[in-house]
């Protein structure tokens, strides 16, 4: 009973100070994931916590049943609409890219540390993908804005090339154990398993449950949990297949995110909490196994090791996989900048421990030193990066303060709150008179924490909840009516430098940009408009491309999927 | 850039009334050819509605920067109209026009000339110099205001 007492103290305990170190870590401006993991560390053995933790099989049950969570959540808020850019790329730097950066680090690894070169290929395997959570919470925070297709390719490639890794991991385990018995053509079979298990099981069981969470009627509380254990479930049934869990687990989550679900926003705050608790065990937990004392001498192969991933292995490995893509240079550059080491290569270095390879110990201290590495120099400079390769893009939304809430009994409509801010355009205005489609969909206006009846609405004022129903893809036209426009005129200006100062007709003939600005455009112009002539320079273009004219700049203001929307017209500054 | 190398008094005016977009450049187009001897207002008036054949030169919250090249332009020339009422002027943000500066540019138009729009179009970007503007109670006061515009 003691003991049962200690270990909820102890798990209470760091839970609380993960959850509290978390708002440091923006004022630092370092990866919270770092911030978790160091807290492990000090409640470790060597710092003052003290806590003598080397439970591998237990730390890689945690790290494995938290990332399959951590992928689901992230699989959840990838919209379908991104893989129109982003899918290719994306696969190849999860295949090719992680064969190519496992090598090239695994044949260094095994030079540096004198290891047998298949033992040095394992670790080159164990640290070949980017980590999902690592990737997911940098590009949902506020501090870096990238076009689409850096953002997607990125997000994507975190998302699917866990099963990569995993499968050269467990392929050279296997063949270390056994290398008389191995046939190679094996370790095909069991690449085509891995991923087609993945893919299969993953898509329909995502589907069967859209279909059973739309059917079922559960108590309101239950949908968020149905949702997470068929998560687990997909993740559990694949893997036992041999298949790749963590594949099947991340699409499911796709799969789920892209439909019409009931009770959705439910799930998806649900998820968002449980992804917050995985991450914060996983990474407490990582940190806890190590013993930091062990890496100091392992410090200068480390960093070597870390640099020629970082600066070699990684630039090199993105350069292959994007080659056929054509992507810009400077946002090759920052794709292969954002090779964000994590939790995965922690998990992943268990395994030889588990297996009884001679050098684990060696293996796991060096794995961990490079995720160390990595998370601090990659992630410390992911946002001064962005804006040094001129990739930061003005925000947009970042300032709704929006909440939703779900409507039971229907799909696809939230209730959402605005706050009605200081210097809203929006004060003085009659709920009449704002611009949204249908005012019937105002619900009620809260004024000074008080629900006010319809009679007494008047004019709206500053401080007003304003509390409305709406479908889920009105969303994005209300968060600009209800912009919180204390700071606007400053995004606005921001915005104005980024994409131009005139919009650009798209129906206008690309001619008519010669006879009004004297501009000498090529052949290929003639009989275009100018957004046929955009796209017949930039075939795949997303919001921010630009296309340079003499002096100045077609800039692609906004999308609707495919079709550019709106385009403006840069001048020189 | 001093817009006062570009911009003379008599080519401010403070109560244009117009009921039209295509009304409001004749006028604009009337004050620029004050601005050359050899200028045409129909002349300045193509090359204007040329421009907008683009797009809107409208930049949002009631301005608008008409502008346009021309042969016998011998240097950047600038003309503001207020208008009494607000026309509808295709703008992005939908809101109706009251502000309109408008400028002709050498036929040869140099990154120079496009620097000065780009500068033209920042100023008018200042909301509060906008208010100002839509506050000054005649030509006199307009000109001496836009004269006097430094960046803040």
């Amino acid at each position: 009973m003691e003991i049962a007492n200690h270990l909820i103290l102890v798990a209470g305990l760091l839970f609380i100070l993960s959850i509290l170190a978390s708002v440091l870590s923006p004022r630092l401006g370092v990866p919270v994931l770092l911030v978790f993991l160091i807290i492990g560390m000090l409640a470790g053995e060597d710092g003052p916590g003290g806590l003598d933790f080397h439970d591998f099989s237990l730390a890689n049950l945690a790290g494995t049943a938290a990332l399959a969570v951590v992928l689901f959540d992230g699989g959840m808020r990838t919209r379908m609409a991104t893989f129109r850019v982003g899918l290719r790329p994306a696969v190849s730097l999860a295949t090719v890219g992680v064969f190519v950066t496992a090598s090239i680090v695994g044949a260094f690894a095994a030079w540096v540390l004198d290891l047998p070169l298949l033992e040095g290929l394992l670790l080159g395997a164990i640290v070949g993908s980017t980590d999902a959570a690592a990737v997911f919470s940098l590009l949902h925070s506020n501090a870096v804005h990238l076009n689409e297709r850096v953002t997607s390719a990125l997000e994507i490639e975190s998302g699917t090339n866990d099963p990569m890794a995993v499968f050269l991991t467990l392929g050279l385990l296997e063949y270390l154990s056994a290398p008389a018995d191995y046939v190679w053509y094996e370790a095909i079979v069991f690449l085509v398993q891995q991923m087609g298990l993945g893919v299969l099981i993953g898509i329909y069981g995502g589907r069967a449950l859209v279909w059973s969470l739309n059917r079922l009627n559960l108590s309101d509380s239950l949908y968020p949990l149905m949702a997470l254990f068929s998560g687990l479930l997909i993740f559990g049934l694949t893997a036992s297949l041999h298949g790749s869990g963590f594949l099947a687990v991340y699409l499911a989550g796709i799969v789920l995110g892209n439909r019409r679900v009931r009770a959705f926003g439910g799930i998806r705050r649900f998820h968002d909490g449980v992804a917050w608790t995985s991450q914060i065990g996983m990474f407490v937990i990582l940190g806890l196994l190590v013993t930091p004392s062990k890496l100091l001498p392992l410090a200068i192969p480390g960093l070597l090791i870390s640099l020629v991933l970082i600066l070699v292995a990684r630039p090199l490995a993105v350069a292959l996989a994007l080659a056929p893509f054509r992507f810009p240079l400077r946002e090759q550059g920052y794709i292969a900048w954002v090779g964000l080491r994590g939790s995965v290569p922690i998990v992943l270095a268990t395994f030889p421990w588990l297996a009884g390879i001679d050098n684990a110990g060696l293996i796991f201290n060096v794995a961990f030193f490079i995720v160390l590495v990595s998370l601090v120099v990659q992630g410390w400079s992911v946002g001064p990066m962005a804006r040094l390769l001129g990739l930061q893009m003005p925000a947009t939304t970042a300032l709704v303060h929006r909440s939703d809430f779900d409507l039971p009994g229907t799909r696809g409509y939230e209730i959402v709150s605005y706050l009605i801010g200081e210097n809203s355009p929006l004060i003085g205005l009659k709920s009449k008179a704002l611009p949204i489609d249908d005012t019937s969909r105002i619900v009620c206006i809260a004024r000074r924490g008080k629900v006010i009846s319809y009679r007494e609405w008047g004019t709206l004022r500053a401080g007003d909840y304003i509390a409305m129903l709406a479908k889920e893809d009105e969303l994005p036209k209300l968060d600009e009516v209800f912009r919180a426009d204390h700071v606007a005129p400053k995004l606005e200006a921001a915005a104005t430098r980024f994409f131009g100062e005139f919009n650009i007709d798209i129906k206008a003939p690309a001619m008519a940009l010669s006879d009004a600005y004297g501009l000498d455009l090529p052949e290929s112009a003639r009989d275009r408009t100018v957004v046929e002539f955009f796209r017949s320079v930039i075939p795949r273009p997303v919001v921010g491309d630009r296309l340079r004219l003499g002096d100045m700049e077609l800039v692609v203001k906004k999308m609707d999927n495919d079709r550019i929307i709106e385009i403006g017209l840069r001048l020189p500054h | 850039m001093k817009l006062s190398e570009i911009l003379v008094a008599e080519r401010v005016s403070s109560g244009t009334s117009v009921t039209s977009k295509k009304k409001a450049l004749e006028e604009l187009s009337a004050l620029l050819a004050k601005g050359a001897e050899a200028l045409a207002p129909g002349d300045v008036f193509n090359s204007l509605t040329g421009r907008e054949k683009l797009g809107s030169t409208g930049l949002g919250h009631g301005v608008a920067i008409p502008h346009g090249r021309m042969a016998g332009v011998p240097s950047s020339v600038g003309a503001f109209m207020r208008l009494k009422h607000p026309v509808d002027y295709d703008a992005h943000d939908g809101n109706p026009v009251d502000l309109v500066f408008g400028l002709l540019v050498p036929q040869a138009a140099t990154e120079a000339h496009l620097k000065h729009l780009a500068a033209i179009a920042e100023m008018f970007s200042d909301e509060e110099f906008c208010a100002k503007l839509r506050a000054a109670p005649d030509d006199r006061a307009l000109y001496s205001l836009l004269a006097g515009y430094t960046a803040a």
